[in-house]
């Protein structure tokens, strides 16, 4: 560890300091900082409205906050978790930052998009954000019509407007990445010698450039008819509602794959590495990447089973979605034989990529009942729904965030931090969080709708389980916000490859240089060899 | 380091031009995306109401809409030229043909003013609380057709307002720039233009041609 | 000069098919106006495309987006109408 400690080189963190420094730079690395900075506002402030949420329905009664405000505050919570969260989190922090690391590039292909892109996210936020302050918005984070355009009137246009300018944030990173991934690989770099983590970024990016635009429309028709009275989704002008779903769901379920892909990727780097396995099957892991990119966009109307669409159309729907389950499945397949016959170590990435492998395989087979047309009509808009979606975006999503921070902090920051506590964190997460929503599914079951504030007393056994687990859950995600931020400042000095693991980004410096690489590295031969070599095997 | 290159991202002047044009092709394949929504929303629309937007689409006027249409297929012929003579080094010609462009697109929208101030004059702008009437088996129809109209033309409207000003931003850097500058500029804002000309090509037989 | 002339080409191409497209409004040919006037606006972009755009010339990646929007147009406008 003691390297490289008498000749500090030059690190992009060391280049300038001061916020004109960082507020103009255009390093994809110092870029991906700011993001990780907003977005961890955003979760955290997401975060206390869950716990809002979660102490009102402790008690059956309405006791804490009334039927409005409640309906405010989950509203906000999925609006900023949804939009200002999951959908930039993987692709604008560690995406950002590793993506050019990862193909032996010297930044993005286009570094002031890349900046403009975070300036343009957080003027949409603040738009929203202004929404909230204002008054809130009571629509929930899909802001279905009619609800959202004639009778609410709460703040939808302005908050409807903020996700609108966010989405031209995500477009320009998805452009981003695209054209880097196409035009700046390292020499030798072929598609096939690509990290899993960059396959799945540029299907991420592709998701977003093709389906963003389509939730714009929307959007923008949502906006014109609450301030010009331009009525199309109006049913009282011949306007058609269900139109706003259709239009709103081919961005939307995408969209869950812009959230789930990145950390699909993540995982496909972490569970070799901690396993010293090569990943297995890596051509149908790559390859299904791209298969759930595509299929995600042939499956929107199965969250419409409901709302009168033709029983033709919910069947051919139903299959499809029953399709999009065989690419996940590959790629959960595969990570499992990865691990068989590993030398597998417990480092705090790792247990935070075991916990996505378990919650994922759990929520996406719980997606699978909600995809059969007949169940899905049974526990339509029951907290069976909200504990499967969470299992997937909290238990998968964001595990798979913690995961990748923490195997490439010393990367990102030069700096260790407590790997006790770290794994302590990582504990406490995955029980908190099944003790949130383990008790969500049999409340579903029961018949709990989603959305009420009170609830008759026979549930309130399994709401106050939940609650628990929230408090739990938090205290989780709380811990790494206090060791990681002692790391920056106090950490020891981080190897440039700490983990002994493949890939460009472990080949430059920790931090890096302001340009990444002091020479083009050049690449000869497949991803994760694992064993290395200096591991004896 | 051959050539000049923009971004530090890039060694080599070649595969940046290549990335950029990849780059905007990508952000034109996305606006495309946003129009072909609001495209499917009006023909949705259309199919449950096909007598009122019939009867709707008859009192736009077919004259101005096919003028403005040439108006526009003009600018980007204009646009193509000053792409072409940036191209052989005529800078001069090539900046008189980008302030045509913008000349005809401005007549575009005025002829376009003209046009939304008559159906306001008629009562058939039911934008804005205006008062909206309209005689027929349809009135329902036929407003929402009304509200299509202003809508997707409004959004098309916006997207060449973008344009002017890109057009503009080029020309006022025009004298100070490099070639290579003055071509990539011509290149970027030239397709953004055509893809708005392409995106009215679209609007206006789904609009002014509705069968009578 | 072969460049110009492929452009004015192009331009008068334009002006017939819209001749053509505003032409076809008047005559009633059962129920396939709207069908011709799609295929004429296609046939238009084409021409912008291909002779204003310069898409052949520009390359397989710009000619992939292409292909893809096309594609996913399509899958929006073939599953929403079949529902």
């Amino acid at each position: 560890m003691s390297e490289r400690i008498g000749a500090v080189p030059a690190t992009y963190m060391g280049e300038g300091s001061g916020p004109r420094a960082w507020l103009l730079t255009t390093d994809h690395k110092r870029v991906a900082w700011l993001y990780l900075v907003a977005l961890t506002v955003f979760f955290f402030l997401g975060g206390a409205m869950a716990v809002l949420i979660r102490v009102e329905l402790a008690t059956p009664a309405g006791d804490l906050v009334s039927d409005d405000a409640y309906d405010r505050l989950f509203s906000i919570h999925g609006i900023i978790m949804v939009w200002f969260f999951l959908v930039p989190s993987i692709p604008a922090t560690l995406g950002n930052f590793l993506l050019p690391l990862m193909i032996g590039a010297r930044d993005l292909a286009f570094p002031r998009l890349n900046l403009a892109s975070w300036y343009v996210f957080i003027f949409g936020s603040g738009f929203t954000l202004y929404s909230v302050i204002a008054g809130g918005v009571d629509t929930g984070w899909t802001f279905y019509t009619p609800f959202s355009t004639m009778f609410s009137n709460s703040y939808v246009s302005a908050a409807a407007f903020g996700v609108f300018i966010v989405g031209f944030s995500t477009i320009m990173t998805g452009i981003n990445f695209i054209v880097t991934v196409h035009k700046l690989r390292a020499p030798g770099l072929t598609w096939f010698r690509l990290p899993i983590f960059v396959w799945t970024m540029y299907a991420t990016a592709l998701v977003m450039v093709l389906a963003t635009p389509v939730l714009a429309a929307s959007l923008i028709l949502i906006v014109l008819e609450r301030v010009f009275g331009i009525g199309v989704f109006d049913p009282g002008l011949g306007g058609d509602p269900l139109l706003f779903q259709h239009l709103f769901w081919f961005y939307s379920h995408p969209a869950v794959y812009i959230m789930i892909l990145p950390g699909m990727g993540v995982v496909s780097e972490i569970l070799p590495c901690f396993s010293r396995r090569p990943l297995f099957g890596y051509t149908a892991v790559a390859l299904s990447s791209m298969a759930i990119a595509i299929f995600g966009f042939l499956v929107w109307g199965h969250h419409m089973f409901v709302s009168g669409q033709s029983a033709y159309a919910g069947l051919v729907f139903s299959f499809l979605s029953y399709c999009v389950a065989i690419p996940s499945a590959i790629k959960v397949f595969n990570w499992s034989l990865t691990l068989r016959k590993g030398e597998i170590t417990f480092e705090t990435s790792m247990l935070y990529a075991l916990g996505f492998l378990g919650l994922f395989t759990f929520g996406g087979l719980a997606g699978l009942f909600l995809a059969a047309l007949a169940v899905d009509v049974h526990v339509h808009d029951t907290y069976f729904v909200v504990a499967h979606f969470h299992y997937i975006m909290v238990g998968g999503m964001v595990t798979a965030f913690m995961a990748g921070i923490h195997f490439w902090w010393p990367k990102i920051t030069g700096r260790m931090y407590s790997e006790t506590w770290g794994r302590i964190a990582a504990i406490v997460t995955f029980l908190g969080f099944n003790l949130t929503f383990f008790p969500q599914y049999v409340l579903g079951f029961l018949g709990m709708p989603r959305r009420y504030h009170a609830y008759p007393p026979e549930f309130a056994f399994w709401h106050i389980l939940s609650s628990a687990g929230a408090v739990v859950l938090a205290l989780g995600y709380l811990m790494p916000l206090f060791y990681l931020g002692w790391s920056l400042f106090r950490g020891p000095r981080a190897p440039d490859n700490p983990w002994r693991a493949t890939g460009l980004e472990w080949k430059t410096t920790s931090p890096p240089p302001p340009h990444n690489f002091d020479e083009t590295p050049v690449v000869d031969g497949p991803p994760y060899r694992y064993p290395l070599a200096e591991d004896g095997a | 380091m051959s050539g000049a290159v923009e971004s530090e991202a890039f060694r080599d002047a070649e595969r940046e031009r290549q990335a950029d044009a990849f780059g905007r092709w990508i952000f034109i394949g996305s606006e495309a995306m946003l129009f072909g929504a609001v495209m499917l929303v009006y023909l949705t629309a259309r199919m449950a109401h096909p007598e009122g937007f019939g009867e709707a689409s008859s009192r736009l006027s077919l004259l101005l809409g096919t003028v403005n249409t040439a108006v526009l297929i003009t600018s980007s012929l204009a646009m193509a030229l000053a792409d072409l003579l940036v191209k052989l080094g005529r800078r001069r010609a090539a900046a008189w043909a980008l302030a045509a462009t913008a000349l005809l697109g401005l007549a575009f929208l005025a002829v376009k003013g003209v046009e939304y101030a008559d159906e306001v004059r008629e009562g058939l702008a039911p934008v804005l609380g205006l008062p909206f009437a309209f005689e027929g088996a349809d009135p329902r129809g036929a407003q929402l057709f009304f509200e299509l109209y202003f809508a997707s033309t409004g959004l098309h409207a916006a997207h060449l307002i973008g344009g002017l000003a890109a057009i503009a931003t080029v020309l006022a850097t025009w004298r100070r720039s490099t070639d290579a500058a003055c071509l990539r500029r011509t290149r970027a804002v030239g397709l953004y233009w055509h893809f708005v000309d392409i995106v009215w090509v679209f609007l206006f037989p789904l609009l002014y041609l509705v069968h009578r | 000069m072969n460049e110009v002339r492929r452009l004015a080409a192009a331009y008068v191409g334009l002006l017939a098919l819209l001749a053509l497209t505003v032409a076809s409004a008047f005559v009633d040919l059962g129920g396939f106006n709207s069908a011709a006037n799609l295929a004429i606006a296609a046939a238009k972009a084409a021409l912008i495309a291909v002779l204003f755009m310069q898409l052949p010339r520009q390359g397989v990646l710009p000619r992939l987006v292409v292909v893809a929007v096309a594609l996913w147009l399509a899958i929006l406008f073939a599953l929403t109408l079949a529902g």
